[in-house]
C-alpha cells in the first residue's frame, strides 16, 4: 500500500489544500493515488476545498470531514488542512458511498441506505472492514451504527468518526468527492487483501455505586433509579439544578456516564449534552432502559495510558488477524479518531497524548487523526467478536496494513 | 360395669407419640430458632454490606466533588498560564512597534483565541469631536462594528465613566452603579461573557478594550480581568512611548531642518567669502605685478642716481635718494609677500614637494641665522630626534618658514634669551617642529589675528623696527600647502613657542 501524508496551517483553504496535497504527492513518491482521505478544520470547510482536490488528482474518490483539530506526524493542529492519498496494491478493494437527509429518513434508515450502497459489487467478495464519517451533530447516531449492521451484519467491524466543528456544536460537514455535506454520513468498505488492527480505549473509571436507567427514550435519559435523571450529578457533584444546567456540558467531559455493557470489557461512555428542565439527561448516543449505569472518573494520566492501551491493542490485532506472518507486519498508516472531550481535558497536553503514539510506532509511519464528536467501534475489538457502539470520550486506533 | 383397664401398650404408645411430638416441636424450634439466628445474621452482614456500600458511595461523592475542585483549580491554572503566555507574545509584539496606529493592531485573533476570546473590540474617545471611534475590530463585520459605535456613542456617558474610573469590569463584576447591564453589553457587542478593560495614556485619547466571546461554555473569572488589565495597561504605556518617540522625532526633525537650513546659509556664506577672497587674491597679484615693473625702474633709477653717473649730488639729496631706495626695498619685499600669498591661496605656486632631511633643513637655517643671534648674543640650539624619517616638503619653501619664524623669534627676544628648535615624529605620521623663544610674549587677545595678513602686534620693537605684517600670514599658507597646521602658545614676558607640523613619507 502506497500512502503520502501533507498536511498545511495556511489561511486560505485553496492555498491549503493545494500545500497539502503537494506535500503529500511528494510522500506518495511517485504512487498512483486511488483514494484520497481528507480532514480539515470547520474554518477551512469550503466547497472549493474540495473542488481544487478533485482537479488536482483527477476526479479520484475523496472522503473526509471537518474536526475540531487535526492530528498528524507534525503535531496537532486546530486550523489545518491534512491530505492522505493511498494507493492501493492488486487485490485490494474499496467502495465509497453516503447517505443524505438522515434526519428526514430517520438515522436507521439512513444507515441501512448507506450499508446497501456500500455493499453494492462486493457481494462476494471478502470484505475485511468499513470506516464512516457521519455529522457529529446527529442525535441518533446509534440509528446509523444499527441500520449500517443490519446490513454490512451485527458483528462487520464498523470504525467510524462523528464530524466536529470548532467546538460550537452549530455545524459539522462531511466530505464526500466534491460535496460538502452536513446531515449525512459518508464510508468506505475495505475488501480483499488488506488488514487491519483496532484499539479503543477510553481511560475513565467507575466511581459510585451502580444505578438503574428507569426511563429513557433513544438519547434523552429520564429517570435513573426512579429519579429525575439529573439527580445523579446534583449527588454526586453537590450542584445546583440552574448551575448543572448551565455547565453540564463541560462537567460531563470530565464526569460522564458509564454504560455497563455484559460481556464487553470497556464502559460504554456518554457525554451529557444538556439537561431538560424535567431533570432528563440529553446524551451524545443512545441510553438503553433498564441498563446499569454509574458517574465515571478520569484523569489526565488515565487518558493519556488508555492512548498507549489503545495503540498496544490495535498492533496486538493487526498481528492477531496476520497470524500467517512471521514477523510483525508493517503498519501502512494509522487512523486516529479522538474525542474531543479528551482534547479539552487533555488541553496543552495533547501533544503527549500524540509523542504516545509516535514512540509506540515505527519511525515516520503515517499518522492522521481527527478530534470527534462521538467514535463508532466494537468494544471488544478484536476482529468479528465485537459488536460496534457509538462512544464518547475514546481514542480509536485504526492501524492499516496489507 | 366395672372400669375397663386401659391397655398399657397404648399408653407407652400415648406416652412415646407425645414424647416424639415434644422432640420434634422442640427440633423445629431450635431449628427454627437457629434459621432466625441465621437470618439475622445474614441480615447483619447485608445491612453491614449495604452500610459500606453506602459509605463508599459517599466517598465517592467525595472524591468526585474533590475532583470537580482540582480540575477548575487546575483549568484556571492552565488558563492563567495560556493567558499569560498570550499576554507575553503579545505585549512583545506590542513593545515592538512606536507607532500608535500600530499598536492595538498588533491584536490579532490567534492571541485572542489563546486568551480564551474571539471577538475584540477597541473603542477610542475622541475629545475634540465628542465622540468614540472604533479603532481595532475583530469578529465583527464593518456594519456590525458601526452599529457597536452608534450603540456605544448614544449612552456615551455611560462607556465615558468606565474609562475615567480607570477600572476593569466584566459579565462577572459588572456593578449597577455603572448604569449598564450584562444583558445591554451582550446585546451590543454579541457576546455571552466579555471583558471591558480602559486604556488610559497620560496624554492624549484614552479608550475602552472590549473583549467578549459567544461560547456559552466559557466561565469569565477573575484571573481573566488582571490578565485583561495588565495588556491594557501595555497598551496605554506602549501608547505614551509612542507618542514621545513622535514628539521627540519631531523634535529632531525640527532641529535637522534648521540644521541644514543654517549650513544652506553658511554655504552660501562661505562661497561669497570664497569668491570675494578669490577677488582680493586676483586684486593683489594684478596689482602687486602692475606694482613691481614701476618699482624697478624707480630703484634702477636711483641706483643710478646714487652711483652719481648722472653727477655727483649734495648730500642731502644723498641722503633722501637713499630712503627712496630703502623704501623701495621695502615696498618690493611687502609685493613679493602679497605675491607669494596670492599665488599659494590661488593655488598657482607650484609646491615642489619631495622627500626632505628635516636635520638638514633645520641646520642650514641655524646657519643663517647664526649671525644675528650671536649679534644679541642669544643662544640657539636644536632639539632633534637622532632617527628622523624623511618629510614631504618643498625645501625652499619651508626653509622661508623657518627664517620667517626663526626671524621673528630673533627679533622679539632680548639680548642674552635663548631660542631653541624642536623637532619629533608624531604619531600621526607627521613631524611637529617648534620653535621656542625666551621673548617678549604675544599678548592673548593677538593670538588670534596673529596669522592674518597685514597684522602687526602692538608693542614696542613693531613700532621701532619696519614690517610687513605679511610673514605669519605667509607662513600660514606655506605651512597649510604641505597639508600642515601651525600654531602659536605665548605667555607675555616669558616667551612664545610656534609648532607646525609636516608630513613625513
Amino acid at each position: 500500500m502506497y500512502v503520502g501524508l501533507g498536511l498545511s496551517t495556511e489561511k486560505d483553504p485553496v492555498l491549503a489544500v493545494k500545500e497539502a496535497a503537494k506535500i503529500a504527492a511528494i510522500n506518495l513518491h511517485g504512487a498512483k493515488v486511488d483514494l484520497a482521505i481528507v480532514f480539515t478544520s470547520f474554518n477551512h470547510a469550503y466547497p472549493v476545498l474540495l473542488k481544487t482536490l478533485s482537479i488536482l488528482i483527477n476526479r479520484i474518490p475523496i472522503i473526509g470531514s471537518t474536526g475540531a483539530a487535526i492530528m498528524s506526524n507534525e503535531g496537532i493542529f486546530k486550523n489545518a488542512v491534512a491530505v492522505m492519498f493511498l494507493g492501493f496494491p492488486k487485490g485490494t478493494y474499496f467502495n465509497i458511498a453516503c447517505a443524505k437527509d438522515i434526519k428526514e429518513k430517520t438515522s436507521l434508515e439512513a444507515g441501512r441506505e448507506l450499508g446497501v450502497k456500500l455493499m453494492a459489487g462486493f457481494q462476494n467478495t471478502h470484505r475485511v472492514f468499513s470506516v464512516t464519517f457521519c455529522d457529529g451533530l446527529i442525535e441518533e447516531g446509534s440509528g446509523l451504527i444499527s441500520g449500517l449492521q443490519e446490513r454490512l451484519g451485527r458483528s462487520f467491524p464498523l470504525i467510524g468518526a462523528s464530524a466536529s466543528d470548532n467546538l460550537r456544536f452549530l455545524k459539522t460537514y462531511v466530505y464526500f468527492n466534491q460535496e460538502m455535506l452536513n446531515d449525512a454520513i459518508a464510508g468506505i468498505l475495505f475488501a480483499g487483501k488488506v488488514s487491519f488492527g483496532l484499539g479503543l480505549k477510553h481511560g475513565w473509571k467507575p466511581l459510585g455505586k451502580p444505578r438503574t436507567v428507569t426511563r429513557a427514550e433513544g438519547n434523552v435519559v429520564y429517570e435513573i433509579n426512579n429519579q429525575p435523571a439529573a439527580k445523579i450529578y446534583q449527588e454526586y457533584l453537590g450542584r445546583g439544578f440552574t448551575e448543572l444546567q448551565k455547565e453540564i456540558k463541560r462537567i460531563s467531559v470530565l464526569y460522564p456516564l458509564g454504560m455497563f455493557l455484559p460481556g464487553e470489557q470497556e464502559y460504554l461512555l456518554r457525554n451529557a449534552r444538556l439537561i431538560g428542565n424535567d431533570g432528563s439527561l440529553h446524551m451524545q448516543g443512545n441510553v438503553e432502559e433498564g441498563s446499569t449505569v454509574r458517574l465515571m472518573i478520569g484523569t489526565k494520566e488515565s487518558c493519556l495510558a488508555a492512548t498507549h492501551q489503545a495503540l498496544e491493542e490495535a498492533k496486538k490485532n493487526l498481528v492477531a488477524q496476520r497470524r500467517e506472518l512471521l514477523k510483525e507486519p508493517d503498519i501502512n498508516f494509522l487512523l486516529v479518531f479522538d474525542s474531543v472531550s479528551r482534547y479539552m481535558l487533555l488541553k496543552r497536553d495533547a501533544d503527549r497524548e500524540l509523542e504516545i503514539i509516535k514512540s509506540g510506532l515505527k519511525k515516520d509511519t503515517p499518522i492522521l487523526g481527527l478530534y470527534t464528536y462521538g467514535e463508532q467501534a466494537p468494544l471488544l475489538s478484536i476482529n468479528y467478536q465485537g459488536q460496534t457502539h457509538l462512544h464518547n470520550q475514546t481514542v480509536t486506533m485504526l492501524a492499516v496494513s496489507n | 360395669m366395672p372400669p375397663s383397664n386401659p391397655d398399657p401398650l397404648l399408653n407407652i404408645l400415648s406416652i412415646a407419640l407425645k414424647l416424639i411430638y415434644i422432640a420434634i416441636v422442640a427440633g423445629l424450634s431450635i431449628a427454627l430458632f437457629l434459621q432466625a439466628e441465621k437470618q439475622k445474621q445474614k441480615q447483619a452482614e447485608i445491612d453491614k454490606l449495604k452500610k459500606a456500600v453506602e459509605e463508599m458511595d459517599e466517598q465517592a461523592k467525595l472524591i468526585m466533588r474533590t475532583d470537580m475542585a482540582l480540575n477548575k483549580t487546575q483549568e484556571e491554572l492552565d488558563k492563567k498560564i495560556a493567558g499569560l503566555y498570550a499576554l507575553q507574545k503579545l505585549s512583545r509584539s506590542i513593545s515592538t512597534t512606536l507607532e500608535e496606529r500600530q499598536i492595538l493592531k498588533r491584536i490579532r485573533p490567534e492571541f485572542l483565541q489563546e486568551l480564551g476570546f474571539e471577538k475584540a473590540c477597541a473603542l477610542v474617545w475622541n475629545q475634540k469631536e465628542g465622540k468614540f471611534s472604533i479603532n481595532l475590530s475583530i469578529g465583527y463585520l464593518e456594519d456590525e462594528a458601526y452599529k457597536i459605535k452608534a450603540a456605544v456613542d448614544a449612552e456615551k456617558e455611560k462607556y465615558l465613566d468606565l474609562i475615567f474610573k480607570e477600572k476593569t469590569v466584566s459579565s462577572i463584576s459588572l456593578s449597577q452603579d455603572t448604569g449598564l447591564t450584562e444583558e445591554k453589553i451582550n446585546s451590543i457587542f454579541k457576546v455571552n461573557s466579555f471583558v471591558i478593560s480602559p486604556i488610559s495614556p497620560k496624554e492624549g485619547n484614552k479608550g475602552l478594550l472590549v473583549l467578549g466571546t459567544e461560547d456559552v461554555d466559557v466561565a469569565i473569572t477573575a484571573g481573566d480581568e488582571e490578565i485583561i488589565t495588565i495588556l491594557t495597561n501595555q497598551i496605554g504605556q506602549a501608547i505614551e512611548n509612542a507618542r514621545l518617540f513622535e514628539k521627540t522625532w519631531m523634535a529632531q526633525q525640527e532641529l535637522e531642518n534648521k540644521v541644514d537650513e543654517r549650513t544652506r546659509e553658511l554655504t552660501a556664506v562661505l562661497n561669497e567669502v570664497k569668491l570675494i577672497n578669490k577677488r582680493k587674491t586676483d586684486f593683489i597679484s594684478a596689482v602687486s605685478h602692475e606694482l613691481r615693473t614701476p618699482l624697478t625702474s624707480i630703484k634702477g633709477y636711483a641706483a643710478i642716481l646714487l652711483a652719481e653717473k648722472l653727477g655727483a649730488l649734495p648730500q642731502p639729496v644723498k641722503e633722501r635718494l637713499e630712503k627712496i631706495n630703502s623704501h623701495s626695498d621695502e615696498l618690493v619685499h611687502m609685493v613679493n609677500g602679497l605675491l607669494d600669498i596670492a599665488r599659494i591661496e590661488s593655488g598657482k605656486a607650484v609646491m615642489k614637494i619631495e622627500e626632505q632631511d628635516i636635520k638638514a633643513i633645520i641646520a642650514n637655517v641655524m646657519d643663517l641665522i647664526f649671525i644675528q643671534c650671536k649679534n644679541k648674543n642669544i643662544e640657539l640650539t636644536a632639539q632633534v630626534s637622532k632617527e628622523m624619517p624623511a618629510i614631504l616638503a618643498d625645501k625652499s619653501q619651508i626653509e622661508r618658514v623657518f627664517i620667517n619664524l626663526l626671524g621673528n623669534a630673533v627679533k622679539f627676544t632680548p639680548q642674552n634669551g635663548k631660542i631653541t628648535i624642536r623637532a619629533e615624529v608624531k604619531r600621526d605620521r607627521t613631524v611637529e617642529v617648534s620653535i621656542t623663544d625666551t621673548g617678549i610674549g604675544i599678548p592673548p587677545d593677538a593670538i588670534d589675528k596673529l596669522f592674518g595678513e597685514f597684522y602687526r602686534v602692538d608693542n614696542e620693537i613693531n613700532q621701532q623696527v619696519k614690517g610687513t605684517g605679511l610673514g605669519l600670514s605667509l607662513v600660514k599658507h606655506i605651512v597649510e600647502a604641505h597639508k600642515g597646521k601651525i600654531w602659536v602658545q605665548s605667555t607675555p614676558g616669558q616667551g612664545t613657542t610656534f609648532s607646525f607640523t609636516l608630513p613625513i613619507k
